[in-house]
């Protein structure tokens, strides 16, 4: 830009369209949509990243689906539009409703095939819609788990569109072209009421593990996701809480924690004295 | 509009298309360009050539042969009839290309089109604005028309339409030159009836400066209205306005079939080449397709039509082309086809602003589009916007067009997540076998991965008393049946229950519901939502929670 002729100090502050542009694409609600669940949010680095594949697996009522419900309404609730690729016909709207999706935002699309699934999603990448999720649903998946160079493709879409791709699965499906890949396992349901009094379904509680990542030494970080059913919740103050999302390194208690640091200086200890 | 000073001279552009049914004909089958063709008008032994292609030209064939003296000189010539579907689209697609340029566009039919060339001038600075308009006028109509046409300028449109007919174009006519340009063409150019030509040449007058050069009153005294009309025709007057048409409501492409089409394939191929054509003539108005209706002409007499309602304005010819196909698919016609008309219906295309600071909008265009195509490849009802429908049934849903509202002005910040538990719902509900309390008790096997797991890891069965109904579900079987091998697998046996919570709906009615809803949790894993229809006792799986 010929700013040459500006005071110097003013100079510093001008900005040209382009570099405006490029400093709005640095910031974290441009390059990664938040999910609203921490765990993980956390485990993604801040969300999922637009432009990239990432795969969530899963097994049943390991809270996967409930994930993706999550992931749909924090993207819809920020007024950006979201498409759902529904191979197993599973979305309730009611229950998306409940958890918060806003529908007239959500492009819900019923292929009956793998196929479908993988030529619809191609097709709305392109739309510029900047969240897609690939829900395949439970086994039997009708097709299989797809060509991989189908998935490559769909990846490489997504990166060119800049958008964010979930692929959810119950086992994996995509190969190599995911940059990262979670599985969600170990649920534990969790009912109310003992001994011989009724039973209540409170929730599930949920381990996420990364399993695939672009920095290698993160792989097998885990995060508990806690999910509650609907009728325990009283508005969304309460609601928002009742998401407690523990790490399992601060799921340690105190003492514990206290004891496991002293015990790792001890090591490291012991370490530089037999290097000495 | 503008408004122009009255004192300006009016200028007015002729677009005339040369041998108009071959080139309409060309301009639907573009592969026989290199083909030695003629059209032919009539029916029968009477049909005569009224066009041919240069390369039957070279061959000797002329206007006015029959087909057997044609073919006579020329044995591999093509013929094909004039077709009145290709002629209504070439002339259709002049216009529209002609109205891309002006507002006050006429109709001269058969290939012709007037232009009011009124202040266009301001558009081509340069030292010849004529030339400068009536070059893009032939460039554009050749490129989106697919028509090669020839250009005059004058005063008048008689002039403009001489002017148009010589054989190196554009001509232009300076204004005021009108009658100097037009004296030395014979009478014939007038097109006079002719008896009123054969009067005119007996009095000794062949061209049209010795017409014009004629005392008028004199004319008029002898040839009557006629002879009027004639005379100031002559001195480059117009005797009736340019009268601008409306332009019709909908695009039409379509075309004669040269043999009857029994398959799809071959159809589909042709209705490609008259979609693309309608696309690109509605891409010249800034207009996409709403609804296709589709003519189709069957031996000997027969007539099918279909009428395609697109969930949104657009011009993808994919997608156009894919929603065709599956309509005949599954609505074809009981005889081949012999004609065709495609008729579209057109809309304005969605249009969306810009945001700077919220997120970024959908292209509407781009949309429509998608969902277009998605419409196409999946059908309907598998394509939409989800809605909740006020019932108890959970099963009950609705679909909407989807169309999102705009994104807000500014970015929001995503709010605290709900961590709601859901039900992946299945449709339909799974039907299995469930043992009660008070049924049978569960086999035990050691061979069963899943008794096995009971005996490890879960704990025993809790028993308690159910607050609606002794029958609590102990164990879980699926149905083995065509339906259900393609569907998740559910057996095993309950290690926790709870329920039954009752759900009645439409008890009034024949379509009432009952059941006693059930969650359950499996000694194998899993939480499943099951419930029992009170009618008959059936059980059914009708989600996971997951």
């Amino acid at each position: 830009m010929p700013n040459i002729a500006l005071p110097a100090a003013f100079a510093r502050q001008v900005r040209t369209a382009r570099e405006l542009v490029d400093e709005q694409r640095r910031t974290p609600e441009e390059t990664r949509l938040a999910t609203a669940s921490t765990g993980f949010d956390r485990l993604l680095e801040g969300g999922l990243e637009r432009g990239s594949m990432v795969e969530l697996i899963g097994r049943r009522s390991s809270g996967r689906f409930s994930l993706v419900l999550a992931t749909l309404a924090a993207v819809t609730r920020t007024g950006e539009a979201a498409a759902l690729v529904d191979l197993g016909d599973a979305l309730d709207p009611q229950a998306a409703a409940a958890a918060g999706v806003d529908l007239e935002r959500l492009l819900w699309v019923r292929p009956r095939h793998l196929k479908g699934v993988l030529a619809s999603a191609e097709v709305i990448l392109t739309s510029g819609i900047p969240l897609v999720v690939l829900d395949t649903g439970m086994p039997p998946v009708p097709g299989g788990r797809g060509k991989e160079a189908s998935w490559l493709r769909l990846a490489r879409s997504a990166r060119a569109h800049r958008t964010a791709l979930l692929i959810s699965s119950p086992y994996r499906m995509s190969g190599t072209a995911a940059r990262a890949v979670l599985e969600a396992r170990s649920s534990r349901p969790t009912w109310a009421g003992q001994g011989r009094s009724p039973r209540l379904l409170r929730g599930v509680a949920a381990d996420l593990e990364l399993i695939k990542s672009p920095k290698p030494r993160r792989q097998g970080e885990t995060e508990t996701l806690n999910w509650r059913l609907a009728e325990d919740l009283q508005g969304d103050d309460r609601a928002s809480t009742s998401q407690q999302t523990v790490s399992r390194q601060t799921a340690i208690p105190p003492t514990v924690e206290g004891t496991y640091a002293d015990e790792h200086r001890n090591v490291i200890r012991f370490k530089e004295r037999a290097i000495a | 509009m503008p408004s122009e000073p009255t004192d300006s001279p009016p200028r007015i552009a002729c677009l005339l298309t040369p041998l108009f049914p071959l080139a309409a004909r060309l301009r639907s089958e573009p592969e026989l360009i290199q083909e030695p063709l003629a059209i032919l008008a009539g029916n029968g032994h009477a049909a005569r050539v009224v066009a041919a292609t240069r390369l039957a030209r070279r061959a000797g064939i002329r206007p006015g042969f029959t087909l057997s003296q044609a073919r006579a000189r020329l044995p591999k010539l093509i013929a094909r009839p004039c077709d009145a579907e290709c002629e209504y689209a070439a002339q259709e697609a002049l216009l529209d290309v002609a109205e891309s340029f002006s507002p006050r566009v006429e109709d001269g039919g058969e290939g012709m089109a007037y232009l009011d060339a009124c202040g266009l001038e301001r558009h081509y600075p340069g030292e010849s604005p004529d030339e400068e308009l009536a070059r893009s006028l032939m460039l554009a109509v050749e490129k989106r028309a697919g028509l090669p046409i020839r250009v005059g300028i004058a005063a008048s449109k008689l002039a403009a339409r001489v002017a148009a007919s010589q054989p190196h174009s554009p001509t232009l006519v300076p204004a005021g030159e009108e009658s100097a340009f037009l004296a030395p063409l014979p009478l014939a150019q007038l097109t006079p009836q002719a008896k009123t030509l054969a009067t005119l040449t007996s009095w000794g007058i062949s061209s049209l400066g010795e017409l014009a050069n004629l005392p008028k009153d004199e004319i008029v005294s002898r040839l009557g209205p006629a002879g009027q009309q004639l005379h100031s025709i002559a001195r480059g007057i117009d005797t009736e306005p340019l009268m601008p048409r409306h332009p019709p409501p909908i695009f039409r492409e379509g075309m004669e079939l040269e043999w009857p089409l029994v398959n799809l394939e071959p159809f589909v191929f042709v209705a490609r080449a008259a979609l693309e054509r309608i696309t690109q003539r509605m891409q010249v108005r800034g207009l996409a397709c709403e609804r296709l209706r589709l003519s189709l002409g069957l031996e000997p007499d027969g007539h099918h039509e279909r009428s395609i309602t697109l969930p949104a304005p657009t011009r993808d010819i994919k997608t156009l082309l894919t929603l065709l196909r599956l309509d005949l698919e599954a609505n074809p016609p009981n005889a081949p086809i012999i004609t065709f008309t495609l008729d579209a219906h057109p809309d304005k295309p969605r249009e969306a602003q810009l945001s700077l600071f919220g997120p970024t909008a959908l292209s509407p265009d781009k949309l429509a589009t998608t969902v277009a195509r998605l419409f196409s490849m999946l059908g309907d009802g598998r394509v939409g916007s989800p809605r909740t429908v006020d019932a108890h049934r959970p099963e009950r849903f609705a679909l909407e067009p989807y169309a999102p509202p705009p994104p807000p002005k500014e970015r929001q910040k995503t709010p605290p997540g709900r961590g709601l538990l859901t039900v992946r719902v299945l449709r339909p509900a799974l039907e299995v076998e469930v043992i009660t309390r008070g049924g049978q008790a569960p086999r035990y096997d050691p061979q069963d991965t899943l008794n096995t797991a009971i005996d490890e890891v879960a704990e025993p069965i809790t028993e308690y008393a159910s607050p609606r109904s002794d029958e609590r579900p102990i164990s879980i079987k699926t149905l083995v049946t065509d339906e259900t091998t393609k569907k998740p697998r559910i057996d095993g046996s309950v290690r926790v229950a709870s329920g039954p919570w009752g759900l009645e709906e439409d008890w009034w009615s024949s379509d009432r519901l009952e059941r006693d809803y059930w969650d359950v949790e499996l000694a194998s894993g899993g939480l499943y939502r099951l419930y029992r229809d009170r009618q008959n006792g059936d059980w059914f799986v009708d989600g996971i929670y997951d």
